[in-house]
């Protein structure tokens, strides 16, 4: 299990309590990766995916790349109006071709042909990948442009569309009478005045139908309105569909003599090919033929692109650009740029360090970087009873230096009541997993600047940084010893505390200690809090033309936000206490 | 057993670059274009290429059988491929990064899809214009509709390979030891 550290969104819970303790399962849906999460400057608060209002941008094709208006995509029903089709069986792109001049055969022999004779109509679509073509449905087309409208004759006499006509001409009437009933009341608010007036007959229907009586839902009552005008409910003769619905039930699965030929084949090498899958099926509304072959074109559904609001403020966090072919952003809010980004190391499970149990696991369990790079995020697992040092990297995106002060969660066990930060076995009831040692005292991290700017002093040492840390397993004594580097806070053992600060990177060490009990994984939940000093421009008053001067009032800005670390696993001690059991029985039988 | 002797017939008018590695005895018939990184072993047994053949980079021909490995005319055998079958007839499309086991026969016209593992457990005769494709490997049978147009636009693959490939590449011309 690499280790990892999650940020919390607080939507889900109340907004002053803290995060509940990770070791919930419940906790794992508020914390992200932060390269997922967004930051909405006006509420000053972290965003997920999940709080966040999405509506769509735009709509386009995935094919052609052509952006639909919205006006058009619900008259097209949400498919591209162009000659983009799926093909059924792979649902890949389908091209139109111009078929086979007739007549001619392949030769292996002959030279190539002449061309004037390819290009003709009728022309068919055709799949490049599983080489079909609508000449098995017999759909052929004479000019190769606007194919969806020569397919519209074919759609439109479908079943499922005559009965949607039907149903329409039957409530017709119906429909005519209750917008105008629905126009004319006043109890209406004026904001569905506004729609009703720019509705269809059909939403009308389906909004009256909601207003109905439900029991539980508050609504507007306005049948003492509506008594007057219009044909009541009941009074609607009952609808005759054009099918009988019994029927259909029957249709492609009666005892007929070619439904049973058909179930024979099932069985031959191949025949199940025959029978249409569920996903080549499902985006018919209605029931169609069960056979493969009857599968038709689809025309390609549309794509949307969406830009994503804060709940609260309603300030857009993410705004694409409205070229279809462009994949950046007009705004782009992530917290990545407002948040220091923190990644978790364990310098003393290096290479040398890493027994060779745990290389097999590296290797074994198929982890995607090799063993040289072990530092980064290895599957860590850690032995109960012993001490682990661990280095936090914090990495600023701000252009100004931040502070940065962590504090670590208690954890609050349900059966113990001793502090979190105890070392264990001291206590009667179930002690706490493990102990966290983190500094508290405040840490700078320097600004983010582009990489030219920095000196060659630096740059200097930072090439001797990385021979550092990659040499020994102890690399974080042999870095506190070159010049540059700062640790703060008069900490007892060299490992706590700020370890190392290049450019915008600080790295500070903390300790775990696992205790004799221990078990599960190591995750706590820590509260980040950094100061920035942000600069609010305020114009003077009262100067004319030239000479606006503006005084820029910096104030020193805090914010906090909770983090879950995860550290890795505890491989209890129990087999340890198992083998000594056994020895023991062992030696008990002997001597017995 | 002892791998056979290199012997290589190249015909005069197809187009081996010179990057090409081949062992064994491998015939390649005129107008055939080898692009470069191709691996051709014939280990066991021969290996015979016919005539318009697109061998593109990355493909990998092993024989391992006794028998002669027959490929016909007009195949193309797409980058990344990897081909044991002893015999393919004409008119072949092997996609890229699709493999085929020696236990299957390529007749005329298949199309075998990217990424396809054509691996029967027994012997196995693929009928003409037998497509595979999908992460599966599903088949179906092609009607044969626009071959025609393929098979030109093959032709004239073929035919702009042969100009182009020499102007930027090495050719390996025949060697018999």
């Amino acid at each position: 299990m690499a280790c990892s550290v999650l940020f919390h969104c607080p939507c889900l819970n109340p907004p002053t309590d803290p995060p509940p303790p990770p070791s919930q399962a419940s906790s794992s849906t508020s914390n992200h990766p932060l390269h997922t999460l967004f930051f909405c400057e006006e509420c000053d608060a972290i965003r997920c995916d999940r709080c966040v209002s999405v509506e769509v941008s735009a709509y386009h094709c995935p094919n052609c790349l052509f952006e639909v208006p919205s006006a058009s995509v619900r008259a097209e029903k949400n498919r591209c109006a162009r000659n983009c089709f799926q093909c059924p069986r792979c649902t890949n792109t389908l091209s139109v071709v111009p078929s086979d001049p007739p007549g001619l055969t392949w030769d292996t022999q002959s030279s190539s042909i002449s061309l004037g004779a390819i290009n003709e109509p009728p022309f068919l679509l055709f799949c490049n990948f599983c080489r079909w073509d609508s000449s098995e449905l017999g759909i052929k087309f004479d000019k190769p442009t606007g194919l969806a409208a020569q397919l519209q004759r074919h759609e439109d006499s479908a079943p499922e569309m005559l009965e949607f006509e039907r149903l329409k001409e039957h409530f017709a009437t119906y429909l005519r009478a209750q917008q105008s009933s629905s126009s004319t009341s006043q109890q209406s608010q004026p904001h569905h005045r506004a729609h009703h007036t720019s509705l269809t007959a059909a939403t009308a229907a389906a909004s009256s139908a909601l207003a109905r009586d439900i029991p539980g839902v508050s609504k507007h009552r306005r049948k003492d309105k509506d008594r007057g005008a219009g044909i009541d409910k009941e009074e609607l003769p009952i609808y005759k569909s054009r099918i009988e619905s019994a029927s259909l039930g029957t249709l492609g699965l009666g005892a007929d003599e070619e439904d049973v030929e058909f179930l024979k084949k099932l069985d031959t090498e191949n025949g199940i090919e025959d029978v249409a899958r569920l996903e080549q099926r499902w985006t018919g509304s209605w029931q169609g033929s069960i056979h493969s072959r009857d599968l038709r074109p689809l025309r390609m559904p549309l794509h949307s692109k969406k830009s994503k609001r804060c709940p609260v403020c309603r300030h857009i966090l993410i705004k694409p650009e409205q070229k279809t072919q462009s994949v950046r952003y007009k705004i782009k809010l992530v917290a990545a740029n407002y948040l220091p980004s923190i990644v978790p190391l364990f310098p003393s499970l290096t290479p040398q360090g890493l027994t060779a149990a745990q290389k097999k696991a590296l290797s074994t369990k198929g982890s995607t970087m090799s063993v040289d790079e072990g530092i980064d995020h290895p599957l860590v697992s850690m032995h109960a009873g012993r001490t682990y040092p661990f280095q936090l990297a914090f990495t600023n995106p701000l252009y100004d230096p931040i502070h940065v002060k962590l504090s670590v969660q208690r954890q609050s066990l349900p059966s113990t009541s001793s502090s979190g930060t105890t070392d264990s076995g001291s206590t009667k009831k179930v002690p706490p997993n493990f102990a966290i040692n983190l500094p508290t005292s405040s840490f700078p991290i320097s600004a983010y600047a582009e990489a030219w700017e920095y000196e060659d002093e630096d740059e200097e040492e930072m090439l001797l940084d990385d021979e550092a840390l990659a040499i020994g397993g102890s690399g974080i004594s042999s870095s506190n010893n070159t010049g540059g580097r700062k640790s703060k806070g008069g900490s007892s053992s060299a490992n706590i505390g700020v370890i190392e600060r290049k450019a915008n990177v600080t790295v500070v060490g903390g300790e775990v200690v696992v205790g004799k009990e221990g078990r599960g994984d190591v995750k706590f939940n820590m509260m980040v809090s950094y100061t920035y000093r942000s600069d609010e421009p305020s114009q003077t008053t009262g100067s004319k033309g030239e000479g606006k001067t503006k005084t820029t009032t910096s104030e020193m800005k805090t914010f906090s936000f909770w983090v879950v670390v995860h550290l890795g696993s505890i491989i209890v001690r129990e087999r340890e206490k198992d083998r000594d059991r056994e020895r023991g029985s062992e030696e008990s039988l002997r001597e017995g | 057993m002892p791998p056979k002797p290199d012997k290589f017939k190249i015909h005069s008018k197809a187009v081996v670059c010179q990057d090409v590695d081949l062992k064994g005895d491998i015939t390649i018939g005129a107008g055939t274009i080898v692009h470069p990184k191709v691996i051709i072993y014939a280990m066991i047994g021969p290996i015979v290429i016919g005539t318009n053949c697109v061998i593109e980079e990355g493909a990998v021909l092993v024989n391992r059988r006794k028998e002669i490995m027959r490929i016909g005319d007009d195949n193309i055998f797409e980058i990344g491929c990897r081909v044991e079958c002893p015999s393919v007839g004409y008119c072949n499309t092997v996609s890229t990064k699709a493999r085929i086991h020696h236990t299957v026969r390529l007749t005329n016209f298949c199309v075998i899809g990217a990424g396809c593992m054509v691996v029967p457990s027994e012997d196995e005769v693929l009928e003409e214009y037998t497509v595979m494709y999908g992460k599966n490997t599903t088949r179906r049978v092609w009607t044969g509709e626009g071959k025609i147009q393929e098979m030109d636009l093959r032709r004239k693959h073929v035919e702009y390979l042969s100009e182009m490939l020499p102007k930027f590449n090495r050719l390996r011309r025949t060697e018999i030891h």
